[in-house]
Formats: structure tokens, C-alpha cells, sequence
């Protein structure tokens, strides 16, 4: 293979395990190469797509530099890489996994903070009396630095933080803190608490591509049968297929042609609806003395069009 | 890294010249300054400005953006009590995101360590820097005026409640906070969002004198466990409380007060016109408003004298509002070809950087820059 596609994926841990159980579920488990301890994989079905294993950091790093055409990573990680994404990095699905939010967080004993506004005018105070700036300490400097601009706070200053960010205040090395947080568990019991508006990024693996990447028609295409595999796989959870009696048919489909209107798909004696609207078709059946009505999931729903890959040749045509 | 072509030694010379007759030392501050006092004294918005370098072990430092920290740190290092310091060398600055800039360019400057009669200084400074800007050619320039000063002074005017007046004057920095406040006054009494949970705790200890509030407050943290973190005392938090429920209780920025505020921030004009538009706009019987006119008044005489041209002037009363360290008059000289964020020269008055760097002595302290490559006609910026 010359040309291969490349997708990154996280080499260990959690994110590890809960990438390859979706890929798993799409039909697509993930196959090292070269004995369990590899960092080269393979797809089933897909000889063309040359898996590397990397940290979910290195892989927004090779997305950002192009280095790999596709990965699964945190939106977190993309971010901080740099201010403004959208030239560099297409996130394509939310992978409903490795949920995480990045807060502002300021110690439980200041009953004062509540806000950024709060913090902002405390900074200040804080500037007056003291000759120094309130120290923020983070991890995540970009996206801190660009969140207290947008709240126009600017008496503050940064202190990079190595490793346990949520023990600085406690410990003196800074007043304030941004960190990443599931249940805000660790920051209570350090003291902080999370500020009402500080909510910088409400994050989750993602599925990307990289725009910086070198894509050419071969790599193309093995993105667009990747994708629209992962497409269909993701449209199927979210739908139902509703099958009745042939003998009802008339009267069934008079009974949802308001949802087809709206966008269900009409089968032959039945219809796929998005799953939210099953028990609304179920009841309009019933009422046209439809019946039995079984409902099902499908596998795959697919499309003759790939959406995710059209719109990532629109961004590569454009950077052209 | 961008490096700023060599300006000709002719040019260097004309733009050096002014210097000699002020009576300074030369100095030649390290190049490595430590990152977290610049951060500290700048904000962290210098950051992106910042080019850091670190050896193996050490701390983080930066290569000096400017000269000022730099010299004030050799001025405290030398015990002198005043001191007029001259500089000319490289500083360094990363370009702002999306625009083209040198990043290594030369400075010239001189920074005056001094207690003595304010205004005098002050237009000595910045006649100084009108000539050395002028002097490498350009026949487009404009001499931005502000002074930091003159907002707390007509707040003063205002004859607000205490606490209110405080929160205005400080927000002079923080235009957003500052809009938000004037807003404010535009609504109906009352239309206050309701306030978020624990308000009742805040409301409860304002109500108190503030030494049994403090320790209220530090009984409450010692029954639910928390440490109290943050470098702030309960003291202080207190005394915050205290302030917001007074501001809440006193009587609130009327229209007329919010519309004189933002009438007086969108002053800019000549400098006299300027300062008349101010004294017009103002209640009679500001005593700190009038001297600050009176001091431009005698700045604006001595700058002219020193041969700044007062038609090349503008004196607008936002500008400077978020410039790090200064603390009274400020100035820009301005060349119409590079634009107004590619200042040709700039300075102005810091006398609280001395505090902030630790230094018990207070001291007036005023300076200048100037880049001879913008100075330069020739220079491309």
C-alpha cells in the first residue's frame, strides 16, 4: 500500500477501550499488527486505512500538523491547541464517549465569587492591594486565556500547572484554577468550587480530520467507505424501522403521513422513524385499528450520499 | 523571528541626538528578564507577546519586550534615590496573531526616576520624544495624548456615593465591566436579576459591622470544613460584601450621571479644546479635577515651548485606558503611513511601579521609547 489513509486512535486506557468498543459496534473491530503490544492496527474490512496507535494528546497534535488524515481525540486537546481550529481541523461526529468539562473553579471559602463578573472585579481589588495579579493555574492556557477575554477579565495572570492543578490554591501557587472535571468531585474536595458562568468547554472524544493533511483521491475514497460505514452505523441508533400487516397498509400509511412529511422514510408495509417519534406512531397506528405493529432496529441505515464526506471534500476543495 | 533591517547610522545618529542633552546614564539591562514579573506588572495579554526562553533547571524568562521593568529593576538594584537612565538596544516581541511585524527591533529610550513637579516632566519626556520620532524624516505625525488620572478625577465630580464612586474609577480599565455599570442606570429600579444561591449568607454578613462579620465568616468555614485558600482573608471578603450591599443600597447612578460619564469618555480633540470640553462638562467645584487641568494646562505650555507642535496633538480621554502600568499622562506619537497600532514613539507616567516591584521607596517615574526603524522614512515599519 502506498497511499494509505491514516486514523489515529488512542494507544491506552479508557479512551483505548471505549474507541475500539465503537468501532466494535460498527462493525469495524480494531486488529494490531504485529502481536498485542503494536502500535500499527487494522480495520476489518478496510485493508486501505492503516491504523496508528498513539496518546489522544500526540493525536490532536498529528491532526493539527497533518501528519494523520483521521482521529479519535478530545475536543479539549484540539482546542488548546490553537485559538481558532476551524483551518486546520474538521471534527466530524461527537463519539458520545469521553465526556469532560473544562471550568473556572475558585475556592469554596471566597462566598463573594460566583461569577466571572465576580472574578473580574475581584482580580482587580486583589491587583490594587497587592501589587500582584490573581494566578490562574492551568493545563489549558489557550482556551483560559481566550475565555477571560471574552469575559473581559484581565488582572490575572497564568501559572502553568505540571500536574495535580486542582491542589494550587491550597497549596498557594495560584488563587484560582481551570481544569477539566466529570463530576466536580476532586474539586470539592480541594476546596474550589465551580463558577456559575465558568463553563469553558463541554467536551467529548471526536471523531476529526485533519485539513493540513496531504488527501489525495485514493486516501479519499478509503475515508469516504470508512465514513459512510460510521454514518450508517450512527444513523441506525437513532432510528427504528416500524413494520405492520400488510392488509393495514392504506390505512397505516394515511395514519403517519404527517411523520413521513416530516422526514420518516416510507419501507414497504412499514417506515423508519428517528427513535424520539416511535411511541407517537405507534399510537396514531393503533388508533387506525393498525395492528401488529412490531418495531425494530436496524444495523446500519445507509444513504447513497456520505454527509460527514461531503462535507470534508467541501473544506479540502476550498483550502485548494 | 522577524528581524528589523538595520536602520543607517545617519538616521540612528538624528534620532539618538535628542537624548544626549537630558543628562542620563546609559544602562545595558540583561536581555533575559524573569517571566513572571513581566506577567505580573503587564497582564497576562502580554503573554502572546512574550518570546520565552529557559536553560535546563531554570526558571522561565523573556526576552525584554521593553526596557522600562528592566531599568526600574537596575534603578532599585543601584539604591539610588532618583536616577535619569538612557538605553538603546534590541527588544523582542512575538507579531500579533495574523499580522505581519518585526519581532526583534531596536529601542531607544530614557526613563526618569524622579520626584520634582509633575507636568514639567511629563512634557519634557514627551517633547523629547516628538523630536527624536520626527527626526528620522517622516512628515505624518500625530501626537496621541490621555491621562489616566483625569477619569477618577471627573468620577470625583460626580459627587457619587463612596462605594459606587470606587467601583466607577476602578473600572476605567475594564471598559466591559464599565458599559455594564453605565447600562445599568438606564433600567428602571429593580430589574436586578435575582441573585444566585448563598446571596442570603452574602446579604446576612453585610448587615453586620464588618469585624463580627469576619468572624461570622470564619466560624462558618471552620463548621463547614473549608479551608480558607486564595491569598484572600475573610476580612476582605467581608469588606467586598460590605461595599456591593452599600452600592446596592445607595442611591444608583442616575441617566444624567451615566450619560455625563460616557459624554466625557468620548473626548477627543485638540488638546485645549479637549480640556475645555472637560471643564464644560463638569460640575464647578472639583477640586482634584482642577488641578488636573491646571496641570495639563502647564504641560501642554512646556511641551509647546520644547517645540512639540500643538497642531499635531490630540488629546482624547479613553486613551490609554488598558496600557499595563501607567498611572497619569500617557502619549503616543503616531505616523499616519504605519497606522495607529505601529506607534513610532510611546510613554508616559508610572509612578505606582516602583510599589509593585516591591520597592519601599516611592518615586515619580516617567519614559519614553522610540523606534528609530518606524522613525525611519525609509523603514517599511
Amino acid at each position: 500500500m502506498t497511499d494509505p489513509l491514516i486514523l489515529a486512535l488512542p494507544s491506552k486506557g479508557r479512551q483505548k477501550e471505549q474507541t475500539e468498543a465503537w468501532l466494535a459496534d460498527c462493525g469495524l473491530p480494531v486488529r494490531a499488527v504485529g502481536g498485542e503490544r503494536g502500535y500499527a492496527a487494522k480495520l476489518d474490512g478496510l485493508a486501505d486505512i492503516e491504523v496508528r496507535l498513539i496518546s489522544a494528546g500526540e493525536i490532536a497534535g498529528a491532526l493539527f500538523a497533518g501528519e494523520v488524515h483521521l482521529g479519535a481525540t478530545g475536543e479539549d486537546l484540539l482546542h488548546e491547541l490553537a485559538h481558532d481550529l476551524s483551518d486546520r481541523v474538521l471534527l466530524m461526529q461527537a463519539l458520545g464517549f469521553g465526556h469532560a468539562d473544562l471550568v473556572v473553579a475558585a475556592p469554596k471559602s471566597w462566598i463573594d465569587v460566583e461569577t466571572m463578573a465576580d472574578v473580574d472585579e475581584v482580580a482587580h481589588l486583589f491587583l490594587a492591594r497587592t501589587g500582584r495579579r490573581l494566578r490562574v493555574a492551568t493545563k489549558y492556557l489557550t482556551q483560559t486565556r481566550a475565555f477571560f477575554a471574552r469575559h473581559g477579565v484581565t488582572d490575572y495572570r497564568i501559572v502553568e500547572s505540571g500536574g495535580a492543578t486542582e491542589g494550587a490554591p491550597a497549596a498557594g501557587a495560584a488563587e484560582l484554577i481551570t481544569d477539566i472535571t466529570t463530576t466536580g468531585a476532586t474539586l470539592s474536595a480541594n476546596g474550589l468550587k465551580v463558577l456559575s458562568d465558568g463553563l469553558i468547554l463541554s467536551s467529548q472524544f471526536q471523531l476529526a480530520a485533519s485539513l493540513t493533511a496531504d488527501w489525495n483521491d485514493v486516501r479519499r475514497d478509503a475515508a469516504g467507505r470508512l465514513l459512510r460505514i460510521l454514518e450508517a452505523r450512527a444513523r441506525a441508533r437513532r432510528t427504528a424501522t416500524l413494520t405492520w400487516p400488510q392488509s393495514g397498509d392504506e390505512a397505516a400509511r394515511a395514519a403517519v403521513s404527517e411523520l413521513i412529511a416530516a422526514g420518516a422514510k416510507a419501507r414497504p408495509f412499514g417506515v423508519l422513524v428517528e427513535n424520539g417519534a416511535i411511541f407517537a406512531a405507534t399510537a396514531a397506528l393503533a388508533e387506525a385499528g393498525v395492528g401488529p405493529v412490531t418495531v425494530e432496529n436496524p444495523t446500519y441505515v445507509f444513504e447513497p450520499a456520505s454527509e460527514a464526506m461531503e462535507g470534508l471534500a467541501r473544506r479540502l476543495d476550498r483550502r485548494n | 523571528m522577524r528581524i528589523e533591517p538595520a536602520v543607517p547610522a545617519e538616521i540612528l545618529a538624528a534620532v539618538r541626538a535628542p537624548f544626549a542633552e537630558m543628562g542620563a546614564s546609559a544602562i545595558d539591562p540583561p536581555i533575559a528578564q524573569p517571566l513572571g514579573l513581566i506577567l505580573d506588572l503587564s497582564g497576562e495579554a502580554m503573554r502572546e507577546r512574550l518570546i520565552l526562553v529557559q536553560a535546563d533547571g531554570g526558571g522561565e524568562a523573556a526576552l525584554r519586550p521593553d526596557f522600562t521593568i528592566p531599568a526600574a529593576r537596575l534603578h532599585i538594584e543601584s539604591g539610588r534615590t532618583g536616577g535619569r537612565y538612557f538605553y538603546e538596544g534590541k527588544a523582542f516581541r512575538a507579531a500579533p496573531k495574523g499580522r505581519e511585524a518585526y519581532e526583534e527591533f531596536l529601542q531607544i529610550g530614557i526613563e526618569a526616576f524622579e520626584t520634582g513637579a509633575a507636568p514639567e516632566a511629563d512634557a519634557e519626556i514627551a517633547a523629547l520624544a516628538w523630536h527624536a520620532a520626527a527626526a528620522g524624516g517622516r512628515t505624518d505625525l500625530t501626537m496621541e495624548l490621555g491621562d489616566v488620572g483625569l477619569f477618577a478625577a471627573f468620577v470625583d465630580t460626580l459627587k457619587l456615593a463612596d462605594p459606587l464612586a470606587a467601583r466607577i474609577k476602578r473600572s476605567f480599565s475594564s471598559p466591559r465591566r464599565l458599559w455594564a455599570m453605565l447600562a445599568k442606570a438606564e433600567e428602571p429600579v429593580g430589574s436586578d436579576a435575582p441573585r444566585p444561591a448563598g446571596d442570603r449568607l452574602s446579604s446576612l454578613l453585610a448587615g453586620l459591622p464588618e469585624t463580627e462579620a469576619t468572624a461570622v465568616l470564619q466560624d462558618l468555614w471552620a463548621l463547614a470544613g473549608i479551608e480558607p485558600a486564595g491569598g484572600r482573608s475573610a476580612a476582605e471578603i467581608v469588606h467586598r460584601l460590605a461595599e456591593r450591599s452599600a452600592v446596592a443600597r445607595a442611591p444608583q447612578l442616575t441617566r444624567e450621571q451615566a450619560s455625563l460619564i460616557t459624554r466625557f469618555l468620548a473626548i477627543s480633540d485638540a488638546p485645549t479644546a479637549a480640556l475645555e470640553a472637560v471643564a464644560r462638562l463638569a460640575a464647578p467645584g472639583g477640586p482634584k479635577l482642577a488641578a488636573a487641568l491646571k496641570g495639563w494646562e502647564r504641560r501642554l505650555h512646556v511641551m509647546i515651548d520644547e517645540g512639540a507642535p500643538a497642531a499635531a496633538m490630540r488629546l482624547s480621554t479613553a486613551f490609554g485606558r488598558d496600557f499595563g502600568y501607567y498611572d497619569g499622562m500617557l502619549f503616543e506619537v503616531r505616523s499616519a503611513a504605519l497606522g495607529d497600532h505601529r506607534p513610532v514613539a510611546a510613554g508616559g507616567r508610572y509612578d505606582s511601579l516602583f510599589s509593585r516591584l516591591g520597592a519601599s521607596l516611592a518615586r515619580g517615574a516617567v519614559g519614553c521609547m522610540v523606534r528609530p526603524g518606524r522613525a525611519w522614512r525609509e523603514g517599511a515599519q
